[in-house]
C-alpha cells in the first residue's frame, strides 16, 4: 500500500526518526519500571510514610540514623559486601578452571555442557528450595553421605551428632548461603569465560607453545591477560547479581540464625514490607545503590582500559 | 652436514593425509623454502618440524637428536606464524623476552641483553616501548622476527611470513630477510605459495603437492630441469607449455618461444606454427596466447617477448615460431615424469 502523503512515505528510512522510535519502547520501559520506583524510593526514604500512613511528611536523613543504629544493618551490610566477595572468589577460580576443561575436547563434552548449565536455567527460588531440603537439619542427604562416609556421628570427625544443623549454625549458614551463590553463578562466568578462551587466536596459543611457555605461563601471561576484559564483565555481573540478592537468602535461612546471615535486601523487605515501614526499607535498600553503581563504573572503565591497551 | 632430518614422515587428519611420506634434509646454515599450492601439506609440515602437530608416521630428528615425540619446548625451533602471532597485551620488549622467560635460564640483565642485541640487528630499538597494535605490519613482521631469533635457535620456521606485507614491502622485507639469515647464518624453512618469494630466497625449494615433495634442488635446477609436468608448470609465470604428443608431453618455457627469423643455429630447434588470438602487454614484455599447428585446439601456448623485440606477429594468422632444442622438455604421458630426449 502506498501512503497518500509523500511526506510521510519515507519517513522510517531517516535514522534521526528511525532510531528514537525504536528506542521509546525500552526507554518508556525503564522509565516506568526503574526510573519511577527509583525517585519514589528516595521520597519515601526522606519521610515517615508506613503502610498504615502513606501521606509523605518529610523527616529528613532521621530513616538513615535510625536503620545505620540497628546490629541488623551493620551485620547485614558485612553480610552483603562479604558473601559478595567470598562468593566472588570461588566463582572466579571455579569458573576459569570450568572454561579450560570445556576448551579440550573428551567424550561426553556436551552432557558436562548441559549439566553445567542447568542451574543457570532453573529460577533462582526453586533451586534454592532444592538446597533447603538438601541441607535441610532432619533430613539432609548430605548429613546421610557424611554419616556413611564415616566422617559424621559418635566419634567422628565432624562430631557426636548424626546432623549437621547446616542453616542452624552461623558460619555453616553463611558458607550455606555462599555455596548456592556460587552454585547458581557459576555456570554464567563459565559461558562467558568459555567464549573468551575460545575467542583467542590459536596462532597466540602455538606461539607460545613454539615460544616454550609452560602451562602455567601461557595460562597466567597469554590466556588469562587475554580475556582479563571479559572476565571483568563476569565480575561485574555476578557481582550486581549476588549483592542485590534477595530470593537465596529469604528462601535458604531469612537472614537467620538471629540475624547472622541477613544482607541488607532481605531485611529491607522485612523492615519495609513486613514490617510495614516503608520509609525505612526505601532508606536500606538505597544503600546498595551508590556501591552498586561506583562498582559497575569502575569494572565497566577496567575493562575498558584493558580493551585499548 | 644436515641439522634437521625428517623421514618417512605423515600425517593423517582422521582418512585424509596432509603429510604423505615425506623425506627432508635440511643442512646447516641453508634457507629451505617449501612450496606449493594452498592446501598440499606445506603448512602441516613445518607445524610436525615445530611440534605442534604430531605425526601419524616417520621420524624428526633437530641437530642429531630424535625430537618426534618431544614438545615444541624441547625442541630448539623457532616459528614465525603467518599473522606475526605478536601478544597484544605485552610490548614489543616483553614480546621478544617472552621465549628467553619461558627458559627461565637467564637473569633478568641477561634478557635486556639479549633482547637489545636482538633488536638492534633488526633495527627495532626504538619501537620496544610500543604496543603491537601501534605498529605497521612491516614493523611487526620484524618484531616477530626478532622474538624467533633471539632465543637463537638451531632451525628458524617461517610460515607465509611476507604474505601479510603489501606487494612493494614485500621486495624490500624479502630482500632484508635474506641478508639477515645470511649474516646471521641461522638454518632456515620457509613456507610460501609464492614461487617469486621461492625463486628469490631459496637457497634450496622444496616442491610440494598433495603431502609430497615432488622435486627438490636449486631454484635453478626446479625451473630448468623440472622434474615432472607439475613442476614445470606451478613454476614460472606463466608456467611451461606442455604439448601432447602421442606417447609423451613436449614442454617448453614461454620465454624459449620466440618468432623465427630464418636463421638456423647448429644444435637445431622445434619449429611451430602459431596462431596468436590475444595479446597482453604487461610492460617490460608482451604475453602472446594461441595455439599451435599439430596440438588440440584446447591447448593454449604462450609466448612471453621481451617488449624490446619489435613484434612482427599477426593475430589470427599462422606466425612460424620456434624453440631451440636445448630448452625442449620431454614428460612421460603417463606418470608426468621427465624422461630423455625424444625425436619430435
Amino acid at each position: 500500500m502506498v501512503s497518500p502523503n509523500p511526506r510521510f512515505r519515507y519517513l522510517t528510512d531517516r535514522e534521526r526518526v528511525l532510531g528514537p522510535l525504536m528506542l521509546a519502547p525500552a526507554v518508556l520501559y525503564i522509565i516506568g519500571l526503574v526510573g519511577f520506583p527509583f525517585l519514589l524510593s528516595i521520597a519515601f526514604s526522606l519521610s515517615d510514610v508506613t503502610v498504615g500512613d502513606t501521606s509523605l511528611d518529610f523527616v529528613g536523613l532521621q530513616n538513615f540514623r535510625s536503620i545505620v543504629r540497628a546490629p541488623e544493618f551493620r551485620r547485614g551490610l558485612v553480610n552483603t559486601v562479604g558473601f559478595t566477595l567470598v562468593a566472588q572468589l570461588i566463582i572466579l577460580v571455579l569458573a576459569n578452571i570450568l572454561a579450560l576443561v570445556l576448551s579440550q575436547n573428551f567424550r561426553g563434552k556436551w552432557l558436562a555442557r548441559t549439566l553445567l548449565i542447568l542451574p543457570w536455567a532453573t529460577p533462582v527460588a526453586l533451586g534454592t528450595l532444592g538446597w533447603l531440603w538438601l541441607l535441610d537439619s532432619k533430613f539432609s542427604p548430605i548429613d546421610w553421605v557424611l554419616v556413611q562416609l564415616g566422617l559424621l556421628g559418635p566419634n567422628t570427625l565432624l562430631g557426636p551428632g548424626n546432623h549437621m544443623n547446616f542453616l542452624a549454625r552461623e558460619q555453616l549458614a553463611m558458607a550455606s548461603v555462599v555455596a548456592v551463590q556460587v552454585w547458581r553463578l557459576l555456570p554464567l562466568a563459565t559461558v562467558i569465560l568459555s567464549a573468551g578462551l575460545s575467542s583467542i587466536d590459536q596462532e597466540l596459543l602455538d606461539q607460545a607453545q613454539v615460544d616454550g611457555a609452560s602451562f602455567w605461563r601461557t595460562l597466567f601471561q597469554v590466556k588469562l591477560p587475554l580475556i582479563a576484559p571479559i572476565m571483568s564483565i563476569s565480575l561485574l555481573f555476578s557481582f550486581i547479581f549476588i549483592f542485590s540478592d534477595l530470593v537465596v537468602v529469604f528462601v535458604l535461612t531469612r537472614g537467620g540464625p538471629v540475624y547472622y546471615t541477613m544482607v541488607l535486601p532481605v531485611w529491607a523487605y522485612f523492615k519495609g514490607i513486613t514490617g510495614g515501614s516503608l520509609a525505612e526499607g526505601a532508606a536500606i535498600a538505597l544503600f546498595l545503590f551508590p556501591v552498586l553503581m561506583a562498582a559497575a563504573i569502575l569494572i565497566l572503565r577496567t575493562a575498558r582500559r584493558m580493551e585499548v591497551a | 652436514m644436515a641439522i634437521v632430518e625428517i623421514s618417512g614422515l605423515k600425517k593423517e587428519f582422521g582418512e585424509v593425509p596432509a603429510v604423505n611420506g615425506v623425506d627432508l634434509s635440511i643442512r646447516q646454515g641453508e634457507l629451505l623454502v617449501i612450496l606449493g599450492p594452498s592446501g598440499c601439506g606445506k603448512t602441516t609440515l613445518m607445524r610436525l618440524i615445530a611440534g605442534l602437530e604430531q605425526p601419524t608416521e616417520g621420524q624428526i630428528s633437530i641437530a642429531g637428536q630424535d625430537v618426534t615425540d618431544r614438545p615444541p619446548r624441547a625442541r630448539e625451533v623457532a616459528m614465525v606464524f603467518q599473522s606475526y602471532a605478536l601478544y597484544p597485551h605485552m610490548t614489543v620488549f616483553k614480546n621478544i623476552a617472552f621465549p628467553l622467560k619461558a627458559q627461565g635460564r637467564f637473569t633478568k640483565g641477561e634478557i635486556e641483553e639479549k633482547v637489545r642485541w636482538a633488536a638492534g640487528v633488526l633495527g627495532i630499538e626504538k619501537l620496544l616501548d610500543r604496543k603491537p597494535r601501534q605498529l605497521s605490519g612491516g614493523e611487526r613482521q620484524r618484531v616477530a622476527l626478532c622474538r624467533a631469533m633471539v632465543k637463537e635457535p638451531s632451525v628458524l620456521l617461517l610460515d607465509e611470513p611476507l604474505s601479510n606485507l603489501d606487494a612493494k614491502l614485500r621486495a624490500s622485507a624479502r630482500d632484508e630477510l635474506q641478508r639477515f639469515q645470511r649474516r646471521l647464518g641461522i638454518t632456515t624453512i620457509f613456507v610460501t605459495h609464492d614461487q617469486i618469494e621461492a625463486m628469490g630466497l631459496g637457497d634450496r625449494i622444496a616442491v610440494m603437492l598433495a603431502g609430497q615433495v615432488r622435486q627438490i634442488g636449486t631454484p635453478e635446477q626446479i625451473y630448468h630441469n623440472s622434474g615432472d609436468t607439475f613442476v614445470a608448470t606451478f613454476l614460472g609465470s606463466p608456467g611451461m607449455n606442455l604439448l601432447d604428443r602421442g606417447d609423451y608431453t613436449l614442454g617448453f618455457r614461454p620465454e624459449h618461444f620466440h618468432p623465427s627469423r630464418g636463421q638456423r643455429d647448429t644444435n637445431g630447434e622445434a619449429e611451430f606454427s602459431y596462431r596468436v588470438s590475444r595479446v597482453e602487454n604487461l610492460g617490460a614484455d608482451t604475453l602472446l596466447y594461441g595455439t599451435v599447428d599439430g596440438a588440440s585446439e584446447e591447448t593454449t601456448v604462450i609466448a612471453r617477448i621481451p617488449s624490446t623485440m619489435n613484434l612482427p606477429v599477426e593475430i589470427g594468422a599462422s606466425n612460424h615460431f620456434m624453440v631451440q632444442s636445448e630448452h625442449l622438455r620431454f614428460f612421460d604421458k603417463r606418470t608426468g615424469k621427465r624422461t630423455d630426449p625424444r625425436p619430435w
